[in-house]
């Protein structure tokens, strides 16, 4: 029944085709496209949360339990 | 090199973090209230305000729009300021932010239960709120895009990229689902009807999950886990693929909502595949979190940061391998409509989101109010209960999905349901619902636990209201250099361009076909509009959240078929604005409701259903008896409905339609007087609704000519005329 629904679309089978090549083409280029990238740039983009730039406070040791 | 100092806003973190403890407690003392009612209808208080049917969309809203949202917006606003080593954009666009979310929760928690919804999950608010939240919305978006462009560090961390695919998937979510034509202040019909809308609305609802729940959420593990561990994500390259696997793949996935369905084969097969594919980049990205802590697992011991984090981001693993697996169409089968639903999305809200808000607050509150934690004794005593009650909660619900999904479609040695009686299959349940809200009690318990140190923390410090910092300011022309990825990730205009047409090519070649297509839907000729006492009684049936419990929607097993009748034809629902498939049966299909009892039964059902069926879980509707139906309402819904297009001839509305209402009105009162109700007053609500569930799925039944619906559908003089229940 739920097949039957379908046999009267024309060529609705691609829709799914292309969905998958689509997804293909994006997954593959973000892959090459990250694996180009330079390991030092991955590393400097990696410690970019370890860097916010806060003004160093005086009494960082005492006040902070970890 | 010149370096600048500014200063972090710290006053509207502290703000959100307020809200989300806040929220935390009210939303999930809502899903308890909820839980409790499933063994123990009374403990509704008879207050129609908190029965399970409105209860229940208060709880979801509650913990995914307020208690996550809030935890979203405070992780979100601390470190994308320093991320991007600038202030936020605009402090006015912040406190709108905040105070316009909030005032959008405020008028949930009062709507919601006066029954004003649009019965579609996690979209239920009604249209003056979806405007709203559209203008808040935006006033974020502004505020991340604007703080982003004036940022003083060049590259954009791959947290932010979660944050720009939010901010835009959320808002076309909302929209698109949201279109609904008013027919009152607080009441309004979907443009699309029955597949249509349910298709819209699971891409919403699935997405809503993917780009809510998760995606923010992921940016701010990006940050906030490297943080706590203090060291760098373990691979930033296995970052930038999981966002785009993940984004692009997550968008065709909703359909997995709605496998079995009267929706269209190749739309359940897409969004089947899709969802199975899903599974790669979810474990790439927890891998990628757990393996950050590489060496540090003496820390994850003693901070409590990363104990939530680390049970967050495996219960981020859990929910993503199981979903893939319940997207599998002979898994789904067994699995939906049942309580195995109930324990996945609870391994994600309980233990994905609520863990990961819980840690993003332990690291947080010490560090804006400059002190340690309070007690680290009660941080870990929030963590065993936490976690105890996410096994106390999904063990249970596991059980009783299994049980539930087996008993229905068990059949007898000779080929009989073994269970015709759905109630019996519920009584087996019933004590996994116990120990269920055992769990709920423990989660809830550890929150206000974990709530109370908090706030024994910020007591014994003192708040910062603005951090001090400093960043170089970058020299502008360095044009030559660039290349690769650094060209778009410092071009934050085109990559959420990209975002933007990766998710929607997504949606775009899932739902447009079905709007294009007439033929998905093909017409069934004797399915016909609602008459004006059932389209009140359907509002009825949608503001007491029915729905929430019953589904109308009759899969092709002969499990199914055999209990409810005829399976669902999408031809069936052509008028259905909004559709009420519904996504949970804690009571029966009522899709094949109509004719199957007297008037009479409803009548005393509806009043006391323990009354007529021992045992029942479903909660009484006295005040359905003692309130008058609408009638001066129904108008301006006629008219509502035709402009989504219903065809009531021009005019209908007009005297003919109270007129027709009236006489139906007055022939139920006959009915029921046939079953010795004598007082039953033609203009109580209880009539509407009892027109209603005897309309349900009574149009095929009433037409041969159906048997030729062209959707292939068996003639209907084949059915089976009395399928047990
Ligand atoms: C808490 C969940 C829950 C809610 C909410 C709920 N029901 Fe039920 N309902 C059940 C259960 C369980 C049964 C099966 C036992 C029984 O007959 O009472 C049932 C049975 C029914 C039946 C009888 C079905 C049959 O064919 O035997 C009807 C009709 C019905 N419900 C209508 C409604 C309507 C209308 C509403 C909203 C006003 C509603 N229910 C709300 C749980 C619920």
């Amino acid at each position: 029944m739920i097949k039957n629904v379908l046999s009267d679309i024309g060529g609705v089978g691609l829709y799914g085709v292309i969905s998958v090549c689509l997804f293909f083409i994006v997954f593959s280029g973000a892959l090459i496209w990250t694996l180009l990238q330079r390991r030092t740039l991955m590393n400097e983009m990696g410690g970019l949360p370890l860097n916010d730039g806060e003004t160093p406070k005086f009494n960082e040791g005492e006040s902070r339990h970890e | 090199m010149k370096t600048e100092t500014f200063r972090y806003d710290n006053r509207i973190v502290r703000a959100f973090a307020i809200a989300t403890m806040v929220w935390g407690i009210v939303g999930m003392s809502a899903g308890l209230l909820a839980a409790v009612q499933l063994f123990w209808p009374e403990a509704n208080l008879s207050l129609q305000f908190v029965t399970f049917g409105r209860l229940r969309p208060l709880h979801t809203n509650a913990v995914i729009f307020a208690f996550v949202g809030n935890g979203m917006f405070m992780g979100v606003y601390y470190s994308l300021q320093r991320l991007c080593k600038a202030r936020m954009f605009s402090d006015a666009l912040s406190w709108i932010n905040f105070w316009g979310w909030n005032a959008i929760i405020v008028a949930a928690a009062l709507t919601l239960p006066l029954g004003f919804t649009t019965s579609k999950e996690y979209a239920e608010l009604e249209w003056p709120i979806d405007l709203a939240i559209t203008l808040i919305w935006v006033a974020f978006a502004v505020n991340l895009f604007g703080t982003i462009a004036k940022r003083r560090e060049k590259h954009l961390y791959v947290a932010i990229w979660f944050y720009i695919a939010t901010a835009v998937t959320v808002a076309v979510l909302h929209i698109v689902n949201s279109l609904e034509v008013p027919a009152g202040a607080f009441k309004s019909y979907s443009i699309y009807a029955g597949v249509q809308d349910a298709l819209v609305q699971w891409w919403y609802g699935h997405n809503a999950v993917a780009f809510f729940l998760t995606t923010p959420f992921l940016g701010l593990m990006y940050y906030f886990l490297p943080k706590a561990a203090n060291r760098p994500v373990f691979s930033y390259r296995l970052s930038i693929i999981h966002f785009w696997a993940l984004i692009f793949l997550y968008i065709w996935a909703g359909p997995h909502h709605l496998l079995y369905t009267a929706l269209p084969d190749w739309a359940q097969s897409l969004g089947m595949v899709f969802s199975v594919m899903l599974v790669a980049p979810s474990w790439g990205g927890m891998l990628n979190g757990l393996l950050t802590l590489r060496g540090a697992w003496d820390k994850v011991r003693q901070d409590p940061v990363l104990k939530f984090m680390v049970v967050a981001v495996t219960a981020y693993g859990m929910a993503t391998l199981e979903g893939p697996m319940l997207s599998i169409k002979s898994v789904n089968s067994l699995s939906h409509y049942t309580d195995w639903t109930i324990a996945h999305v609870h391994t994600g809200a309980l233990g994905w989101n609520g863990f990961i808000i819980f840690s993003m607050l332990y690291w947080l509150v010490p560090r804006l109010w400059r002190t340690p934690l309070y007690s680290l004794k009660l941080a870990n005593w929030h963590f065993w209960l936490g976690l105890l009650g996410i096994m106390f909660y999904a063990i249970p619900m596991y059980w009783a999905g299994v049980t539930q999904g087996l008993m229905w479609k068990q059949f007898t040695p000779d080929g009989f349901l073994q269970y015709p009686n759905f109630l019996e299959t519920v009584m087996q349940i019933v004590p996994m619902y116990r120990l269920r809200a055992i769990g709920g009690t423990l989660f809830l318990v550890g929150t206000i636990v974990g709530v109370y140190n908090l706030v024994r923390t910020m007591r014994s410090g003192v708040f910062e209201p603005d951090t001090e910092a400093q960043a170089v300011v970058q020299a502008e022309a360095s044009g030559a250099a660039e290349h690769g990825h650094r060209w778009i990730e410092s071009k934050p205009a085109l990559f959420t361009l990209l975002a933007t047409v990766a998710i929607l090519i997504g949606g775009a070649v899932e739902i447009i076909p079905m709007f294009l297509i007439r033929s998905n839907v093909p017409t069934i000729s004797s399915v016909k509009p609602y008459t004006p006492l059932e389209v009140l009684g359907r509002d009825l049936y949608i503001r007491e959240g029915c729905v929430g419990c019953h589904s109308q929607m009759i899969r092709p097993f002969r499990s199914e078929t055999e209990r409810y009748g005829e399976y669902s034809k999408s031809g069936e629902y052509v008028f259905d604005h909004p559709f009420l498939w519904g996504s949970k049966r804690t009571g029966p299909d009522l899709q094949r409701e109509g004719g199957r009892y007297p008037d009479a039964w409803h009548y005393n059902h509806m009043e006391d259903p323990r009354s007529v069926s021992p045992g029942s879980i479903m909660p009484p509707y006295p005040w359905l008896y003692t309130q008058t139906l609408d009638t001066n309402a129904l108008p301006a819904r006629i008219a509502a409905l035709r402009k989504v297009g219903v065809p009531y001839p021009p005019g209908f509305e007009n005297g003919e339609a109270q007129k027709q209402l009236a006489a139906q009105a007055a022939k139920i009162v006959v009915n029921l007087r046939v079953g010795s109700i004598t007082n039953a007053a033609p203009n109580a609500e209880i009539i509407g609704l009892i027109a209603y569930l005897q309309r349900l799925g009574t149009d095929i039944k009433s037409a041969p000519a159906a048997a030729d619906a062209g959707d292939g559908s068996v003639p209907v003089a084949a059915l089976n005329p009395n399928p047990v229940r």
